[in-house]
C-alpha cells in the first residue's frame, strides 16, 4: 500500500529551502525545476544530483518536477540514483507521457537505474489534459499518481478564480473516478486551497489545513502536493486513520464476523448497516493505519540517524 | 391497470433471513429486492439460490414487484436460480463493462424461453458501484434493451470503498458519478434514477424524516424513481415523498387550463401571474397529473392485494399498515411516521 500523504514542493534555486527540505516530515519531496527562472536554470540543474540526496535524508521519496519546455535537458539533469520519479507538468495526451517515458528509459539505462523504476506524477493543467485523462493514465505503467494543477488550469481556461465558487467540481470528479478506475492515485487539495502556489507564505493555520485535507481524502484524493512546509504535518495527520476510526473499524470487523457466523452478512451497528463492502473497507482502513505507522517509524528512524 | 410503472419505495433484504422475507409483503413497498449478494454470507450462497423461486410470489403478495440482486462473480448460476415467473428485474451489482450486461441479457433470454416467461419480461438494473463502472456508463446503459431505468442515487457503500472515501460526510462526494450516470440515461432516453444530495452524517438507514426530504427533493427535480432502502422506517417516506402535493396538482391543472385557453385562441405563449405558460409548461403539468394518478392507482392496487391476502392469510394479526411494521433490517427502527414537510 503506497503511503504518500504529503508531497512537499521545494523550489530549486532557493538553496536554503533545498537544504532544509528533509526536515519537514514530508512523505515525499518534489524539487521543482519548472518554476526556476531561465537565468538560474543551469545552476539548478547542476546542483540537482546532490539536492536529491539531501532531500532524501529524512526518508522522503524524492521527485523532480521538470518543465515541458525543456523536457530532455531537465530529465537529463534529474535522473540519478535516489530519485523516485518525475512530476510531469502540462500533460495533454498519451504522447506527452510516452515521450517522457522514452527519455527516462534511456537515462535509466545510462545511469544504472533499474529499467522502469522511475514513477510519473502527471499534472493536468488544460482542458485537453482533463479530457484525455483516460488515455494519459494508460499511456505508461510509470504513471502512479495524477493531479490537477488548478492555478494553471484556471489560467488556461481563462478563469479568474472566485474563492467562493469552485469551478472544478467536474474536473476533480473526473480525476478521482478515472484515476480509481485506472488504479492510479488521485492527489490534490480541495477548493480553494487547491489554488495555493508553491513557495507562498504559510497563511493558513494547521487546523484549517487538516480540515481541508480530510475533505480532500473524502473526495477520493490519496495525498496532497504541499506548496508550503506548514502543510505537511496537518496533511499527514488527515491522511492517517485516527485512533477512533481504527477502533470503529475493529468493531465493524467483529460485528460482521459475528453476523456471518449467525447466518447474515447485513448487521446493524450503532444505527449503521454493516455488510460486505463495509467490512472490506474496514480491512483497508486497518491496513492503512498500519502502513502509515510503518512509514512514520521509517522516517523517525532516518531522522534519528542525523 | 396502470401502464406507467410506479417504483417509489423498496426494501433490500437478505433472502436467507426468513422473518424479513415472510414479512416483506406487509411493508407497503412498491418493490422488494431479494438479495443474494452482499447481505448473504459466502457459505450460504448455494442455499440462498434455492429460496428464490418461492420467495418471489411470497414477497409479491402485497402488490410489490419482486426484484433479485444477484452476485457479480456468479452470474451464470445465479441467473439460472432466479428467472422464474413473477420476477420483474435482476439487479446486477458492480457493473463495469457492457459485455457483462450482454451476457446477462443472453442468460435471461434463455431462461425466459425455457420457463414460459414472455420474452423481455425481466428487466436489468445495472448497478454502477465502482469507478470503472462510472467511466463506462454510456456503454453499459446502452448494452441491453432490458435496461429501462438507469442512474445512481447518492453514491453507496461499494463506490465509497472503491474510491477510498469515508461515507456520511457533510458534502456531496458523488456529483460526478451521479452526473455521468444521469447524462447517459437521458441521452439514451431511459428513465432516470437520481436524488439531490442531502447529507446523512449519522449513517442511519432508518431515518424516516430524512428519507422524506430526499424523496421530496428528488420529486421536485422531476425524478420519478426511488432507490429503495434497507429499513422499513423509510418505506412510507418514499411512498409519500414522491407523490405530488394537492397544491402541485391544482397548480398543474391551472396550467393545463390556461394552455387550453391559449390554444383555443391560436396562441402559443402567454405570461400569467408572472410565469410563462407554453407547450413545455403544459407538458410538465400533464406529466405531473399523470404521475399523481399513477401513484394513486398503485396505492389502490397494493391496498387491494394486501387486504386480499390478509383475509386469506393464516395470520389474523397481520397488520397491513407499513408504518407499524416491525423492523427486520436493523435494531434501531424507532423512526416515527414522517410528517409531510
Amino acid at each position: 500500500m503506497l503511503i504518500r500523504r504529503s508531497n512537499l514542493l521545494i523550489p530549486l534555486g532557493d538553496a536554503e529551502r533545498v537544504d532544509n527540505a528533509w526536515r519537514h516530515n514530508a512523505d515525499a519531496v518534489t524539487l521543482d525545476l519548472e518554476q526556476v527562472a531561465d537565468a538560474k536554470k543551469a545552476e539548478a540543474r547542476e546542483g540537482l544530483k546532490e539536492a536529491i540526496g539531501a532531500a532524501a535524508r529524512g526518508a522522503a521519496e524524492v521527485f523532480v518536477r521538470v518543465s515541458e519546455r525543456d523536457l530532455t535537458d531537465d530529465l537529463t539533469a534529474a535522473v540519478w540514483p535516489g530519485l523516485r520519479g518525475i512530476v510531469l507538468p502540462r500533460v495533454e495526451s498519451a504522447a506527452d507521457v510516452a515521450e517522457a517515458a522514452e527519455i527516462v528509459t534511456r537515462l535509466e539505462g545510462e545511469r544504472g537505474l533499474a529499467s522502469g523504476s522511475l514513477q510519473f506524477i502527471v499534472l493536468l493543467e488544460t482542458a485537453l489534459g482533463v479530457w484525455h485523462i483516460r488515455s494519459i493514465l494508460a499511456a505508461s505503467p510509470r504513471v502512479e499518481q495524477a493531479a490537477l494543477d488548478e492555478p494553471d488550469l484556471a489560467a488556461s481556461l481563462g478563469i479568474v478564480p472566485d474563492r467562493e465558487i469552485d469551478p472544478f467540481v467536474y474536473a476533480r470528479g473526473r480525476l478521482t473516478v478515472e484515476c480509481t478506475a485506472a488504479k492510479v492515485g488521485a492527489i490534490g487539495m480541495v477548493y480553494p486551497l487547491s489554488l495555493e502556489k508553491p513557495g507562498t507564505d504559510p497563511v493558513f493555520d494547521a487546523s484549517h489545513i487538516h480540515t481541508m485535507a480530510t475533505k480532500a481524502r473524502n473526495s477520493g484524493m490519496k495525498g496532497v502536493i504541499c506548496p508550503h512546509a506548514s502543510w505537511v504535518n496537518p496533511v499527514n495527520a488527515a491522511f492517517t486513520p485516527t485512533p477512533e476510526l481504527v477502533e470503529w473499524n475493529r468493531r465493524v470487523r467483529a460485528a460482521f464476523a459475528q453476523g456471518v457466523a449467525k447466518g447474515t452478512a447485513a448487521v446493524p451497528l450503532d444505527g449503521k448497516m454493516i455488510d460486505v463492502p463495509v467490512d472490506e473497507w474496514a480491512i483497508v482502513v486497518l491496513a492503512m493505519a498500519e502502513a502509515c505507522a510503518a512509514r512514520d517509524a521509517e522516517k523517525a528512524a532516518a531522522l534519528k540517524g542525523r | 391497470m396502470t401502464v406507467r410503472s410506479v417504483r417509489r419505495s423498496g426494501l433490500t433484504m437478505p433472502i436467507v433471513t426468513p422473518r424479513f422475507v415472510d414479512n416483506a409483503w406487509r411493508r407497503g413497498c412498491d418493490f422488494i429486492v431479494l438479495d443474494l449478494e452482499d447481505s448473504v454470507p459466502q457459505h450460504l450462497k448455494a442455499h440462498a439460490r434455492t429460496l428464490v423461486k418461492d420467495a418471489i410470489p411470497n414477497v409479491s403478495k402485497g402488490g410489490a414487484e419482486a426484484f433479485v440482486r444477484i452476485n457479480h462473480d456468479t452470474m451464470e448460476e445465479d441467473v439460472e436460480a432466479v428467472v422464474w415467473p413473477g420476477l420483474k428485474r435482476i439487479k446486477y451489482p458492480k457493473t463495469e463493462h457492457a459485455h457483462e450486461v450482454r451476457r446477462l441479457d443472453e442468460l435471461i433470454t434463455r431462461y425466459e424461453k425455457e420457463r414460459g416467461i414472455a420474452p423481455g419480461t425481466v428487466e436489468i438494473d445495472a448497478s454502477i458501484e465502482t469507478a470503472l463502472g462510472v467511466a463506462n456508463v454510456y456503454e453499459i446503459a446502452s448494452a441491453s434493451p432490458r435496461i429501462r431505468e438507469f442512474g445512481a442515487t447518492t453514491g453507496g457503500y461499494d463506490l465509497s470503498r472503491d474510491l477510498g472515501i469515508e461515507m456520511f460526510v457533510d458534502f456531496d462526494q458523488f456529483e460526478y458519478p451521479r452526473g455521468e450516470s444521469e447524462l447517459a440515461a437521458r441521452a439514451l432516453g431511459l428513465r432516470v434514477r437520481s436524488a439531490p444530495f442531502i447529507a446523512n452524517t449519522t449513517g442511519s438507514v432508518s431515518d424516516g424524516n430524512r428519507a422524506l426530504r430526499v424523496a421530496e427533493a428528488a420529486r421536485k427535480c422531476g425524478i420519478r424513481l426511488g432507490g429503495g432502502g434497507l429499513n422499513p422506517a423509510v418505506v412510507e417516506s418514499h411512498n409519500v415523498g414522491f407523490v405530488p402535493t394537492q397544491e402541485e396538482i391544482d397548480d398543474a391543472r391551472h396550467v393545463l387550463e390556461s394552455y387550453a385557453t391559449l390554444e383555443a385562441r391560436g396562441e402559443a405563449w402567454a405570461e400569467s401571474e408572472g410565469r410563462v405558460i407554453d407547450r413545455y409548461e403544459a407538458e410538465r403539468a400533464r406529466e405531473l397529473i399523470d404521475w399523481a394518478a399513477a401513484c394513486d392507482a398503485r396505492n389502490r392496487e397494493k391496498a387491494e392485494a394486501v387486504s386480499r391476502h390478509s383475509r386469506a392469510g393464516g395470520n389474523p394479526d397481520a397488520n397491513p399498515h407499513p408504518r407499524e411494521g416491525g423492523n427486520p433490517a436493523t435494531s434501531d427502527s424507532t423512526g416515527s411516521p414522517p410528517a409531510r414537510g
